[in-house]
């Protein structure tokens, strides 16, 4: 394709150039990995990388969401606070349901589907006023920002929201196998009686999370890439009147997009639930859509639209945490980590202008 | 403009409200106000009001001359917090230095809005020379600034700054105080408990006049007449011939003059200075722009509707806060407002730009 207007141009470059600055930020993953690896000895631990990916999972949620987002051409800025207001309303009908008598198992239960429901409309909104008022992305989403951040602070005055039943952190925070060298190994929970003193010598095995976060990307990686529903999305994103022209219903897939964008935003939150054990509201420090924005922009899409890719988002949050990580293990000041990924992001963005071509 | 005479107006009313609902809002919201909150319609408050807005008042023209090229600004904010610290450091160090206290405030201050453009520029060079879209490399230079200030303070408040800044930020132009005359700058010495009327802000009598001389800039210079051109459409510009590059660098360099000098503000008016002083103001900025009819692609906007935006939310603010309404609602009506703003600029369009052109 670029082949015959760029005849004149520079070299088209040789394969290997071009599959590594498809996927360089994953070549600068292994590189943090080499690095940190030498200068803080506990950074290739295990269970400092299985506790730094199970920390992601939140971020992991929230990229994705942008990558479909990003790949149309928009831009989702609610979805932090969209997350903040699932979980304090997660956690706000626990509490209502469990005063009605019913077991924490149950309450749970129908408070995270209530919760999953609730947060389809959010995107609803976003996604009828972008279509339909034909009001920037930027704008609606700013709005739903406010919106968002008003009513979770409104539902939950302005503190997290506690005394939730006691299984959630359990479950949330929880290994899949967990051993003691040369011992015992057990499923799922530590073995009873294992005195929490010393639960610093037992071996946790791959969080819950885990296979949770990899069942819903694959899941998301597979409607991107196999499906009509992602190739619509990319050809939205690569030229909207292509897109209408070949008959693709553009405002349709639009507010679906945005409404899978808050979904996603909603799993975030009922997890952060199951992680902390409370309700949080989203604080304005947090920047959580600023971070997962990042992440898809590192992981090479482009805000233009048409470009991205779940693998490359997932990357992108990787390499964000692994260096805030390996920062605070090495006993760097974290603040380097704010200039970093500024500099990632400028990075992010010379590449993609340097290979135009690459998807 | 020929063409738009022609096309006939379809209703008187929508012709009239056009261009002019966010004024009526606006007078509406503090007529509301004046019934909802005790004291709310008195000079104190009017003062009140201004006064604590002078930083979003400040953010948001810079963020209008970013818009009106169609780019967006999200360091704003942040170069705010950076250059409130830096300020206040620089302002010490002179003192410390043994130079007098005013002249080191002076040269605090132009120094600081000196390493206020640094930002700017290298977010117009970015954006002009290096094509990174305005999103992400202003977002590139909040992390910057972000990180920047968390190092010079590293995890505390800027301190230091010395009384007589503080006097100036927190004092006004005239007073009164009874059976006296008027009295520019100095509190008069009369005895505790005499009332003193206290009038125009000093912090605020600044603002004003920045923002009247960008006013003008952007209404009436050839510059501001590229940046209404290079935002209603980058080609045509560039065709024109206006140094289509040299402005977009210019216009970030400004804007991060203006968060700067906003930063300024704040450091004489809270004598501190922190990492985090704008980083909530951005959303406020960008609203006002917005709410003021500016275009998110270009184009349109002028710094007396921005204005009126801005003090649609500061009335809001002030007025929830008065009326003890806590003050999350804020956000819900803000996001709300922004959003409905923007959908009646849609359906009740302005009868004519000062300088407008058709978009594509």
């Amino acid at each position: 394709m670029a082949d015959t207007a760029s005849s004149t141009a520079a070299p088209v470059p040789s394969p290997l150039v071009r599959a590594a600055a498809r996927n360089w930020s994953a070549l600068f993953l292994i590189l943090l990995f080499v690095a940190f690896g030498f200068a803080a000895p506990n950074f290739l631990s295990i269970q400092n990388i299985q506790s730094v990916v199970h920390l992601q999972t939140v971020p992991f949620l929230l990229a994705a969401s942008e990558t479909f987002v990003i790949i149309t051409g928009g831009i989702d800025l609610s979805i932090g606070f969209v997350m903040g207001l699932c979980s304090v309303s997660a956690a706000e009908i626990v509490q209502l349901l469990a005063a009605k008598g019913l077991s924490g198992g149950t309450a749970v239960a129908l408070a995270s589907i209530a919760v999953l429901l609730l947060s389809l409309l959010p995107g609803l909104v976003n996604g009828v006023v972008i279509t339909r008022f034909k009001v920037p992305p930027f704008i609606a989403t700013l709005g739903m920002w406010g919106m968002a951040n008003g009513l979770a602070l409104k539902l939950c005055d302005g503190f997290p929201v506690a005394g939730l039943p006691d299984f959630l952190p359990r479950l949330g925070n929880g290994y899949l196998f967990y051993a003691l060298p040369g011992n015992f190994v057990s499923l799922f929970d530590k073995p009873a009686g294992f005195p929490d003193a010393r639960i610093r010598e037992l071996w946790r095995l791959i969080p819950f999370s885990l296979p949770f976060i990899v069942a819903v990307l694959g899941f998301l990686a597979f409607r991107l890439s196999r499906t009509p529903f992602g190739r619509h999305t990319y050809a939205i994103g690569g030229s909207m009147d292509a897109a209408v022209r070949s008959g693709i219903d553009v405002d349709r897939h639009l507010v679906k997009v945005y409404v899978l964008s808050s979904f996603l935003a909603g799993v975030g939150g009922v997890f952060n639930v199951f992680q902390t054990g409370i309700g949080n509201y989203t604080t304005f420090n947090a920047s959580y859509e600023f971070f997962a924005i990042a992440a898809v922009v590192i992981g090479g899409a482009s805000l233009s639209g048409g470009k991205g890719r779940i693998f490359g988002s997932a990357v992108g949050v990787l390499v964000l945490a692994f260096l805030e990580n390996g920062l605070d293990i090495s006993g760097v000041q974290p603040f380097y980590r704010y200039i970093a990924v500024g500099v990632l992001l400028v990075v992010a963005v010379v590449i993609d202008k340097l290979f135009p071509d690459l998807l | 403009m020929n063409d738009k005479e022609k096309v006939p107006r379809k209703s008187t009313l929508r012709g009239f409200l056009g261009g002019r609902w966010v004024a009526i809002f606006l007078v509406l919201e503090i007529v509301f106000f004046m019934f909802k909150s005790q004291g709310f319609a008195t000079v104190n408050s009017a003062q009140i009001l201004l006064f604590y807005g002078t930083q979003v008042f400040l953010l948001a023209v810079a963020e209008l001359f970013v818009v009106v090229t169609g780019g967006i600004d999200l360091s704003v904010g942040y170069i705010l917090g950076f250059a409130s610290i830096i300020s206040i450091k620089i302002v010490d160090a002179l003192v410390a230095a043994g130079l007098s206290v005013p002249a080191s405030i002076l040269a605090g201050t132009v120094a600081t809005l000196v390493i206020g453009l640094v930002p700017g520029l290298v977010n117009g060079w970015l954006v002009a020379w290096l094509r990174v879209p305005p999103f992400i490399a202003t977002f590139s230079m909040l992390g910057v600034c972000h990180g920047v200030s968390e190092l010079v303070i590293n995890g505390v408040y800027a301190m230091g700054m010395p009384q007589l800044a503080a006097d100036i930020g927190n004092g006004n132009l005239l007073y009164k105080a009874p059976h006296l005359p008027f009295i520019f700058f100095r509190r008069p010495e009369v005895e505790r408990g005499t009332p003193v009327l206290a009038l125009i802000p000093n912090i605020v009598v600044a603002a004003a006049i920045v923002i009247l001389i960008f006013a003008f800039v952007l209404r009436r210079t050839r510059f501001g007449r590229h940046l209404y051109a290079i935002g209603g459409s980058m080609d045509a510009a560039v065709r024109a011939g206006i140094p289509v590059r040299r402005r977009i660098l210019q216009v970030y360099a400004l804007s991060s003059f203006l968060a700067s000098l906003a930063g300024v503000t704040y450091a004489f008016m809270y004598v501190s200075g922190k990492a985090d002083a704008g980083a909530s103001l951005l959303l406020d900025a960008i609203a006002a722009v917005m709410i003021g009819g500016a275009s998110m692609f270009g184009g349109t906007g002028t710094v007396g509707r921005t204005m009126i935006g801005a003090l649609v939310l500061a009335v809001l603010d002030l007025g929830l806060r008065m009326a003890g309404i806590a003050t999350f609602d804020k956000y819900i009506l803000v996001g709300a407002i922004l959003v409905l703003a923007v959908i009646a600029a849609r359906y009740l369009p302005e009868a004519q730009h000062p300088v407008s052109e058709d978009r594509k």
